[in-house]
């Protein structure tokens, strides 16, 4: 099904490592950057007289531009694919640091390093894991466990690099000289060969609608550009494919991440300062935090590779729903566990689930959707969660100082997760069953509104080819 | 093995105070006092003694290593332990510093006098640039009492040179709170750099604590960034220039296979159709 609807068979290898790794550099820098910057906010926040909630700010400024800026992204991808944008991304982020460093006021970092930072590396995070759909098929959950592992290395080193730095430099030199570490994002995007490139020389633009002999040339001939151009243009939605809306997988997938993720990361945010209202030492809580990273980062490629087993791969949304399930028992049970060794025991099982989480979260949004739409989706998905990624900590900061202690907000996590995770195993089960039934049918299931208009359309047009030849 | 306990009560203007420590086996103590104001402090030592227990010992006080003049006196054993008590008048930064009581030549427990310590001190320097300002700042830590004042110094050689706002106000900024302090030090040179002490005003003395500052260019940073920004141009040529060979290489067999793929072009475009139905 792959190859009729692509025209050609994805290579599963070869390149494509070169570009998992490309993807590792890009999805590492945007999901590490904006923690790994809190090291320099004591100063920061000295240094311009400022509270602690304004300099937070900066975080939730910059974690919002880069969600926000996804269907910028995908809209981009869409039209010039993953390599530019990629590139222009880690120009963004750079050029914002080193005008960060000669900031005078707060809102000239809000700016720089908040909204064009932001932004970049929203033009970093979409492209990274669309180029990878395109490059993976049958080893493609691998490639994703491996990609998405780049955010807890590239944390673990960022954050003592940024401690160096700042010993050495002060905020302004490290600002500086991040602007140009990050500036590897765009070796990570020249990585990114667009998937034709080496077999084909670049097509001609002319669109096969109006040329019937065209049209017939590139139904036959394995070339994905064409077809993108004439989907594009057959359909109104030329820019995002906003009919994704009416897609089963997609509505189930947005609605299950959106209560998701107002309880997935505050467990990660509070985890130090959970442990430390415990009683335990500075330095063991953020021990502990190591811990979680390490497990994380080894649990990825892990998942990716279970997910990649025959057993497996063929149901992967359980696969998901179970993880995502575990996360919220793994909360519930928490405040249950006594001791600095309880908090141990919590911080390898948590890191094993978030990690078995992170590792699919996108696989599973390109096993449903298709790695065609894929780049529409994963944009539309990440402005639609920003809501609930920013509300999530502090709602729960909220929750723990209403009522003085943490469980209840680890009993409220849990929930936000086990709830999700309960309703993707239905729903999933319900949604296997149709897509079985469909396939029995002999429909191509993902052919929705814009690939089946486009391909009635070009076989009418090469009908009326024949006709005036004829 | 020691314990202490501790027993306040003031008389009029001057209050007494006594400290007082229990010493078992044959080891020696220490005790940290603070003081706020000048005081006259009773100092109380209880031994327990050794195997011998003699019914005599002498006991006497050190001050800072030397002793203290006709402070030497003959201990009775008394309920199976011997006790030395002196008062001490401390009244400014010269009575600080560490007494001890000696029984015989054997047991010891000293008494560390001083005012209230800074406890978070920064003992990495701060870094700032030639032009920009920084700020220098002290705490003194929420379980402590409060300072009356701050005062800020600069290290000149072994000396202290007090900073005082009004000589220089558009250089120097202090910003005092309670229990904070923060110097601002604008337009830095280079000279600028070194030592800097915040003193917390108490009456009996005034403690230090010591931040250092280092000014350095703007040239310092902007060599590792130089360097990794020619680091990053050389990969992505070199990694563009691979794939352009690569793409030569397999356009001349492309078009081969292009040539070819054109003669089969129809009838493949029959049997995708069918398909579609």
């Amino acid at each position: 099904m792959a190859a009729t609807k692509r025209g050609h068979a994805p290579p599963d290898g070869g390149w494509g490592w070169a570009v998992v790794f490309g993807a590792f550099i890009s999805i590492g820098f945007s999901y590490a950057f904006p923690k790994s910057l809190t090291i320099y906010f004591k100063e920061i926040q000295e240094y311009f007289t400022v509270s602690y909630s304004e300099i937070a700010w900066l975080s939730s400024v910059m974690l919002a531009s880069m969600y926000a800026g996804g269907p910028v992204s995908s809209i981009l991808v869409n039209r010039y694919g993953s390599r530019p944008v990629v590139m222009v991304g880690g120009l963004m982020v750079s050029a914002g640091m080193v005008l960060a460093s000669f900031g005078r006021t707060i809102m000239h970092l809000y700016l720089c390093v908040g909204v064009i930072g932001g932004l970049g590396l929203a033009l970093n995070l979409q492209p990274a894991l669309t180029i990878i759909g395109t490059y993976f098929q049958v080893k493609r959950p691998m490639a994703n466990g491996i990609a998405m592992a780049g955010s807890p290395v590239i944390l673990f080193t960022l954050a003592p690099l940024n401690q160096f730095l700042f010993d050495s430099f002060g905020w302004r030199g490290s600002f500086l000289i991040l602007g140009g570490i990050v500036l590897n994002c765009c070796v990570a995007g020249a990585l990114m060969r667009p998937v034709n490139n080496n077999t084909r020389p670049k097509p001609k633009t002319e669109p096969p609608e109006r040329n019937g002999a065209a049209a017939e040339e590139a139904a036959a001939a394995s070339d994905t550009g064409e077809q993108d151009e004439s989907e594009s243009q057959g359909c109104l939605h030329k820019f995002i494919d906003v009919s994704l809306f009416k897609h089963r997988g997609f509505l189930i997938y947005l609605i299950g991440n959106v209560v998701m993720f107002f309880g997935f990361f505050a467990p990660v945010v509070f985890m130090a300062a959970y442990a430390k209202h415990q009683g335990i030492d500075e330095y063991s809580a953020a021990f502990l935090l190591s811990i979680f990273a390490l497990v994380d980062m080894f649990m990825r490629p892990a998942t990716g590779f279970i997910g990649n087993s025959k057993w497996v791969r063929p149901r992967i949304q359980y696969f998901f729903s179970f993880a995502v399930s575990f996360n919220g028992v793994c909360h519930l049970l928490c405040p249950l566990l006594p001791g600095y060794v309880g908090l141990v025991v919590y911080a390898v099982i948590f890191g094993l689930a978030f990690g078995m989480v992170c590792a699919l979260l996108f696989e599973v949004l390109m096993d449903l959707v298709g790695a065609k739409r894929f780049s529409s989706a994963v944009g539309l998905v990440t402005i639609i969660e920003c809501g609930p990624v920013l509300l999530g900590p502090p709602l729960s900061g909220a929750l723990v100082d209403i009522f003085g202690e943490y469980k209840y907000m680890y009993y409220a996590c849990g929930v936000f997760m086990l709830v999700p995770g309960i309703f993707f195993f239905i729903m999933h089960y319900f949604n296997y069953k149709k897509l079985d039934e469909e396939k029995r049918q002999n429909v191509p299931v993902d052919m929705r509104t814009c690939e089946e208009a486009v391909q009635l359309k070009m076989s009418q047009d090469s009908n009326t080819a024949h006709d005036t030849d004829g | 093995m020691a314990e202490c306990c501790f027993i306040h009560f003031s008389r009029g203007d001057v209050s007494h105070r006594v400290r007082a420590s229990t010493l078992h086996a044959g080891e020696s103590h220490t005790e940290n006092v603070e003081l706020l104001n000048p005081v006259n402090l009773a100092l109380q030592c209880t031994w327990t003694g050794n195997q011998n227990k003699l019914p005599n010992i002498t006991g006497f006080w050190r001050k800072d290593g030397d002793e203290v003049e006709n402070s030497r006196v003959t201990v009775q054993l008394e309920g199976d332990e011997y006790e030395l008590k002196r008062v001490f008048s401390i009244v400014s930064e010269e009575s600080l510093g560490s007494y001890s009581c000696v029984f015989g030549s054997e047991a010891k427990i000293e008494f560390v006098l001083a005012a209230p310590q800074i406890g978070e001190v920064r003992d990495k320097p701060i870094v700032s640039y030639v032009g920009d300002s920084v700020v220098i700042a002290c705490k003194m830590e929420e379980t402590k009492p409060k300072p009356g004042s701050w005062n800020w110094y600069k290290a000149n050689g072994t000396d202290k040179e007090q900073i005082f706002v009004v000589a220089e106000p558009l250089r120097y900024e202090i910003k005092n709170e309670e229990r904070k302090t923060k110097l601002v030090v604008h337009n830095l040179t280079e000279a600028d750099g070194g030592l800097y002490y915040c003193g917390a005003v108490y009456a009996i003395s005034t403690t230090m604590g010591h931040v250092e500052l280092k000014v350095i260019s703007f040239q310092e940073p902007l060599k590792p960034f130089i360097a990794i920004v020619i680091e990053v141009i050389v990969l992505v040529a070199a990694i563009l220039l691979y794939e352009k060979s690569q793409s030569k290489k397999n356009y001349t067999e492309g078009s081969n296979r292009e040539t070819q793929g054109e003669n089969n072009g129809p009838e493949g475009s029959s049997s995708t159709r069918q398909r579609k139905i």
